[in-house]
């Protein structure tokens, strides 16, 4: 060890007398590693590559915007066609509403029972999302409708990410996060967030300073749909899914440009790396896309068929309808939907796509469909989501969760006020 | 963009394959702005041939109309010098393009012709009735896809000097 | 190389060594540490994909390791909250040996971490990743000349394919003390200090 040895390296070296170590200055550890390489590292002459240029295109704005625009349009279009059209729609409706549900309603005794509505629900049902019971709609929405989705969006998912495709976009959308008191970085736990929000938030590290991660993370919990609710209501509101997403990305805008303004702090510049493309590796794509769909069948089924148990339990109790009773003047007159709605946005406490499975079976007029949709989505991050933002800190929590009812307050007002208008509401 | 201020005189300025491209690229541009058209409503739909734009889908018809209209600029943008490396690059990336939207458009089909109609009791299509759902008519993207093959040939001449 | 498991808390087994691994964002930790581990770490192409540490142990020539996966840095002093984590690591585990991770295309910048490691006296061991991203730029690396002017164990690997993953495993009973006087000397008179590494056999090129 270099117990208090004094070294001069072409005279840039501090060398500071420490107890069993030397500490260097900054630029003399560069000389250093300057040294170091031009002893070992040669480089032979480059050939810019195809891959190199169609890198740079992806990057520039001109070419890059489009190719985000078609990156974003083949998602979404093979998330629908393998989730809803194959999957959901083509065997576990049939599967769901037409096996199932009638063997559970016929094997199950005591139609007026407790239990029968706990675990199979409304006898009258054709359909598993009208159930409502936990073998019946919480197995259909956990499994026919959710599973497919969250395993499609995965697997897309970890193309993106195992090509070098992400930091690319973090480029091209680094100066419009910039105006959010974002930088380009953030797109990696808002594309988290698509799939889960419990990542994205942990993913928040990646951001320099409190203001920033403090923002991310109050727009992931507000705006960001996770992949089970976009399969969800792919589902069963697939011409809505559309303006939904429209009210969400204005919301996230309006309010992440707000609370730029609002919080002190700084937003500094850093500089993206983008490492080559690379063709994604098979194995790392199958063991990660396996890891993601069995950790989501671990937790998130159990949570679907709990937040059913729960939601029948507080119904059998008369506790939601004494809340609908209690909160319909703010429900109706404020943000124009019906007071039914409250025992859905319970669930979505729980469950997203549980609570946007139990919304879709109410009647309600387009309007207070996308209204009430928008707002589960907005209103409260799911329990999971919960633990992890307290996990990062339970003053920022406690933050998030004020700004999160001024919004949903603010914009479900406003939502309402753009319905009046347009005349719809 | 730097390397688009190429000398506008260059006698390499126009190849075979280049015309070739151009041709491919005015195509594309002009499917994707009827793509456009027909979902805005000038046209409830057409169908000439084995061509079909229903444009009945703001996602598929006005979204992916836009990805064909850059995907047509991006090959004209490539197709005067076309085989030097940033130009080639160019015809590449709008073949993607095209390549991304028939792919999408070819698996939407099989996704839905896999089960059996909603009405019947099977869970699996017959065969007849999977292979009978792949004959035409075709959207513009699918009827591009074998004419832009040829794009392949840009990406060989790039990539064989790169041992 | 056998018996790998992947926990998230850390409990040292009877008499086994802690080996952090430590490096740039992006240059394949987390793909090194599922190698060694037979671990499941999240992989993905673009920095920042390890935010939380995760630690795994594995059994080489009956020696007990437990490997800490940490996010990447490009220095000791945190830039943002993954890279404390990476940081707080080190701090915690003062007698760990550090396992320096570079990206062999991009070496000097995380030579310059390798550097401010070594000058808190960790044993280290180096390990110059992506090999063959380097091949395909056309960069080589003269493992055995930084070896020798570093004076700790280098390996070479690609942990996309496994190559060279063994060795390194291999080598880690070998990691020592950088003398960083001895390496500012050796660079400054170039090629007279030949003194070979104390302790280093079986590696070749020294």
């Amino acid at each position: 060890m270099a117990k208090g040895r004094h070294v001069n390296l072409s005279g840039a070296v501090m060398a500071v007398e420490g107890a069993d170590a030397m500490v260097f200055s900054s630029d003399a550890r560069w000389e250093m590693v300057d040294a170091i390489t031009r002893e070992t590292v040669t480089y032979g002459t480059y050939k810019y590559t195809l891959g190199d240029v169609l890198g740079d295109l992806t990057v520039k704005p001109l070419t890059g915007i489009p190719v985000a625009f078609a990156a974003l349009y083949a998602f979404w279009s093979v998330f629908t066609s393998f989730a809803g059209a194959l999957v959901t729609d083509g065997f576990m409706v049939k599967f769901f509403d037409g096996f199932w549900l009638p063997w559970m309603q016929s094997v199950w005794p005591d139609p007026a029972s407790w239990h029968y509505f706990l675990f199979v629900g409304n006898p009258a049902a054709d359909t598993c999302f009208e159930a409502f019971g936990m073998l019946t709609s919480g197995l259909f929405v956990s499994i026919g409708v959710v599973l497919p989705a969250v395993f499609v969006f995965y697997l897309m998912m970890t193309l993106l990410e195992d090509s070098g495709y992400l930091p690319r976009l973090a480029v091209l959308m680094d100066s419009v996060l910039h105006r959010i008191g974002l930088h380009g970085y953030a797109i990696v736990p808002i594309i988290l967030g698509l799939g889960c929000n419990v990542p994205a938030v942990t993913a928040t590290r990646i951001l320099e300073t409190k203001k920033q991660r403090f923002i991310m993370m109050t727009l992931l919990a507000l705006f960001i749909p996770c992949g089970a609710q976009l399969g969800i209501m792919m589902s069963v509101l697939p011409d809505l899914v559309g303006i939904v997403m429209l009210c969400l990305i204005v919301g996230f805008c309006i309010f992440g440009f707000i609370l730029n303004k609002v919080i002190p702090g700084e937003n500094p510049e850093i500089l993206v790396d983008v490492p080559p493309y690379h063709w994604p590796v098979k194995e790392y794509v199958a063991k990660k896309l396996w890891n993601r769909t069995m950790g989501f069948l671990k937790e998130a089924v159990p949570f679907v068929l709990f937040g059913i148990l729960v939601v029948n339990l507080l119904y059998l109790g008369g506790v939601i309808q004494g809340l609908a009773n209690l909160l319909e003047p703010v429900f109706v007159t404020w943000f124009g939907v019906p007071k039914e709605t409250v025992g859905p946005l319970i669930a979505a406490f729980l469950r997203k796509d549980l609570a946007i499975a139990q919304l879709s079976t109410i009647p309600m007029t387009t309007y207070q469909m996308v209204a009430s949709v928008v707002l589960v989505t907005i209103y409260f991050p799911c329990v999971a989501t919960f633990v992890v933002m307290l996990r990062e800190g339970w003053k920022e929590l406690i933050a998030a969760i004020a700004v999160l009812f001024v919004v949903v307050f603010i914009y479900g007002g406003i939502i309402h006020g753009i319905g009046i208008l347009l005349g719809v509401a | 963009m730097e390397h688009n201020e190429s000398k506008e005189y260059d006698e390499q300025k126009i190849t075979l394959i280049g015309i070739y491209v151009a041709l491919l690229g005015l195509v594309t541009l002009a499917f994707g702005i009827v793509d456009i058209l027909v979902w805005a409503g000038v046209r409830p739909g057409i169908e000439v041939g084995i061509l079909a734009i229903a444009g009945d889908d703001f996602f598929r018809w006005a979204w992916g109309g836009f990805i064909m209209i850059c995907a047509g600029l991006f090959m004209l943008a490539g197709s005067t010098r076309v085989a030097t490396l940033q130009q080639s690059a160019k015809v590449i990336l709008g073949g993607v393009l095209v390549w991304l939207i028939a792919g999408t458009d070819i698996f939407a089909r099989l996704c839905a012709t896999i089960p059996a109609d909603e009405a019947s009791p099977a869970f699996f299509n017959s065969f007849s009735g999977f292979i009978a759902a792949f004959a035409p008519p075709y959207t513009p993207a699918v009827l591009l896809f074998p004419f832009t093959l040829g794009i392949l040939y840009l990406i060989r001449i790039h990539d064989t000097d790169d041992s | 190389m056998t018996e790998g498991k992947a926990e998230k808390n850390i409990d040292l087994p009877e008499g086994g060594t802690i080996v952090l691994m430590l490096g740039n964002p992006n240059v394949g930790k987390s793909a090194l540490f599922n190698r060694m581990t037979g671990a499941n770490a999240v992989v993905s192409n673009y920095p920042g994909t390890t935010v939380d540490f995760m630690s795994g142990t594995f059994i080489e020539s009956g020696h007990i390791y437990t490997i800490i996966d940490v996010p990447g840095t490009y220095s000791l002093e945190p830039r943002d909250a993954a890279e404390e984590v990476a940081v707080r690591m080190l701090r915690d585990h003062p007698d760990a040996t550090v396992m320096v991770v570079l990206d062999a295309t991009k070496t000097d910048r995380g030579l310059y971490v390798a550097l401010e490691v070594m000058e808190r006296g960790m044993p280290c061991i180096v390990a110059v990743n992506m090999m063959d991203a380097a091949h395909e730029k056309k960069i080589t690396v003269d493992i055995a000349a930084l070896q020798r002017l570093l004076g700790v164990p280098v390996v070479s690997t690609t942990a996309t394919s496994g190559e060279g993953v063994r060795n390194l495993a291999e080598m880690l009973r070998k990691a020592q003390v950088a003398d960083i006087g001895a390496i500012a000397e050796r660079l400054h008179g170039e090629g007279q200090a030949r003194e070979s590494v104390r302790g280093c056999d079986g590696c070749g090129g020294c």
